[in-house]
């Protein structure tokens, strides 16, 4: 009864149009009021507890600014040209690239969306200029960009382990070998396509102008060392790993490439300079530009756009963990696995079962919310079944990246139609036989537990933890 | 004109507290490696600016319209059918704020009378958890006039952007057109 109230005030305010977080707050607030004994005053405990009380969750807002200045900085672009070098020269190369350039950025960036906006802008148009037909471009930049939350870091993975209090480097860890094999298995599709349908190959560029490309990305790549090093060597929390990397973005993206803030047209070397008077010169620019960043236009608008998404986002997690408490207090998730045990099914029969549950979800709802909501359930069946929590993790991101791209709600979706300009429905069209190769992955990784679970085991045993 | 500096003085106070909580970790991570010494106190303190950001921000993200939300069932009636279930959304919008400002007040109320402090930080823990009521009165505020433009007929609901508009957005892509 208590249950069946909450969800339907859920579904009646979504449906109205009240915005996610509020209805999230609103039903759970309600079906306190009515059916329990807590006071509104704890009510306000337990709020104002989900937005303070967790530190790992800290890292969702530095995760979104360091990748909005890469994506304002020009190093998404820097990225791709690398990535075009490395591979182009393949048949269905551009292709190729494009998922090489989406596994780069998903490894300097948490989310999906973002993937795809700053890879698909850039490389769906040139990939029409080749020669490939758009919805295939589209369609490989779709699935690819999903990669945005299962490659580490991963704003979807924080907010598990925030529900789950499983530690978020070893889902970090986890997500790495799934994501790397998934970006792989993409490529290998788009070279038989390629093969059959007679796509057009670039001219490989050489060695010379790849190490070019590649120095010149390489203040991009460098984060990703800085971020993966500092977590995968236990040197640094996710949260931390993260504020150092936003730091280092904005240095990357204001005085490393200048596409940014208030050195943007001042050129590292000028003609006739010495080394000595080179670097002199722009140790005193860049001095002399510090304070000036905090004036500077391009720097306030990235730093107000990535403060819109943050706190859209916590906002709605900080409902969504209200929502959790009140299915807790109400003890649904004890009933909801009393049930389901009841049932006597085997613990790959009840993977079936989450992975349904999760698509079916997955096409109403913002990854996060779900997860929050979904975990507090599902997590004490899987440890009864003897399924590892981080491999249980690992299987609920693979279908919030499903969930991106299956419509009516698949962001992706909607950012792939952005930016080729085409309806919603032409998009979910060009992903759709991508979505195939996704679901194929998916019973890999449901499966065999080792591709999640190995890169964690290997580095504990790396540590001399066991 | 007092308006736009009451806009830019909300604006810089959610940029300062993003920046600053970035400051705060990189600060704590410089001090334990370069000095070998943790600061016990920066934890909590880069939490609850957390905490200000996300309740302080959620009516400024209101008026940006960055909240996401489901139109799609809302799109499916008439205008002036939409007004009305817009209405009934900001009211329902209303009542949560109430709550939470209620609940809240009493909570601050039974935190003042206890009088406890941070656990590391030497401040009251009322004053610090004031955002949760100061949050929720301000949210309110801004509801209060979208119903008032929605009743004047000047908008129809809350407007939501998607999720998706905000990266292209982040990625400097002119928006599409719905």
């Amino acid at each position: 009864m208590t249950t069946a109230f909450l969800f339907l005030l859920l579904l009646i305010t979504m449906l109205l149009g009240v915005p996610v977080a509020i209805a999230l707050g609103f039903s759970s607030a309600v079906t306190i009021m009515i059916f329990s004994q807590d006071s509104l005053a704890s009510v306000a405990l337990k709020f104002f507890e989900a937005v303070s009380a967790h530190y790992t969750l800290l890292a969702i807002p530095f995760f979104i600014l360091s990748s909005a200045f890469l994506s304002g900085g020009g190093v998404a672009r820097r990225i791709i040209n690398f990535a075009i070098d490395c591979v182009g020269h393949v048949r269905g190369g551009l292709a190729m690239a494009s998922v090489l350039a989406c596994m780069i950025f998903a490894a300097v960036s948490g989310s999906s969306p973002a993937t795809v906006a700053a890879i698909g802008s850039v490389v769906i148009v040139g990939m029409v200029k080749a020669g490939y037909p758009k919805a295939f471009g589209a369609g490989v930049i779709c699935n690819a960009g999903t990669l945005g939350i299962l490659i580490p870091p991963s704003i979807v993975m924080l907010v598990y382990s925030a529900a789950t209090e499983v530690s978020a480097a070893r889902m970090f860890m986890a997500g790495f070998v799934p994501g790397i094999m998934m970006g792989l298995l993409l490529m290998l599709a788009i070279y038989i396509v390629a093969r059959i349908k007679n796509l057009p190959a670039q001219e490989w560029v050489g060695i010379k102008q790849l190490s070019t490309s590649l120095w010149q990305a390489s203040g991009g790549l460098f984060l990703i060392v800085i971020v993966l090093g500092a977590i995968y060597g236990g040197i640094a929390s996710p949260t931390e790993a993260a504020a150092v990397s936003t730091m280092y973005a904005f240095m990357v993206a204001c005085f490393g490439y200048r596409d940014l803030g208030p050195m943007k047209e001042i050129p590292w070397f000028k003609d006739g300079e010495s080394t000595g008077q080179m670097l002199s010169r722009n140790v005193w620019q860049m001095t002399r530009a510090l304070p000036f960043c905090v004036m500077d236009k391009d720097i306030r608008h990235t730093i107000m756009e990535a403060a819109k998404v943050s706190i859209m986002l916590l906002f709605i997690i900080a409902n969504a963990m209200l929502f959790a408490h009140v299915l807790t207090t109400e003890r649904i998730p004890h009933e909801v696995a009393s049930l389901i045990v009841g049932w006597g099914l085997p613990a790959w029969g009840f993977l079936i079962v989450v992975n349904i549950l999760l698509l079916a979800a997955g096409n109403f709802m913002e990854p996060s919310a779900i997860l929050l909501i979904m975990a507090p359930i599902l997590f004490p069946i899987a440890v009864q079944l003897g399924i590892d929590p981080i491999h249980l993790g690992i299987i609920m991101v693979v279908n919030m990246e499903i969930g991106m791209i299956t419509p009516p709600v698949g962001l992706n979706l909607f950012v792939t139609a952005g930016i080729t300009g085409e309806s919603l429905g032409w998009a979910t069209r060009a992903a759709l036989p991508w979505l195939g190769l996704l679901l194929f992955f998916l019973i890999l990784i449901t499966y065999i537990p080792q591709i999640s679970l190995f890169l964690p085991e290997y580095l504990d045993k790396l540590h001399g933890y066991n | 004109m007092i308006k736009n500096i009451l806009n830019s003085l909300e604006e810089g106070f959610i940029a300062f507290l993003l920046v600053g909580m970035t400051f705060l970790v990189v600060g704590e991570v410089l001090a334990r490696f370069v000095f070998n010494h943790g600061v016990l106190w920066i934890e909590e303190l880069t939490l609850h600016a957390s905490a200000w950001m996300v309740l302080f921000g959620a009516s400024w993200a209101l008026k940006k319209k960055a909240h996401i939300g489901v139109d799609a069932f809302v799109k499916i009636f008439q205008t002036n059918v939409q007004r009305v279930m817009g209405g009934i959304a900001v009211t329902i919008s209303l009542a949560y704020c109430g709550i939470l400002t209620y609940g809240g007040f009493v909570y601050l109320g039974k935190l003042k009378k206890i009088g406890i402090e941070l656990d590391d930080i030497a401040l009251e823990k009322w004053m610090a958890h004031s955002i949760l009521v100061i949050g929720m009165v301000l949210l309110a505020i801004r509801l209060v006039q979208l119903l008032w433009r929605i009743i004047k007929g000047t908008e129809v609901g809350f407007g939501h952007v998607d999720e998706a508009d905000t990266a292209l957005e982040e990625a400097h892509i002119p928006k599409p057109k719905h």
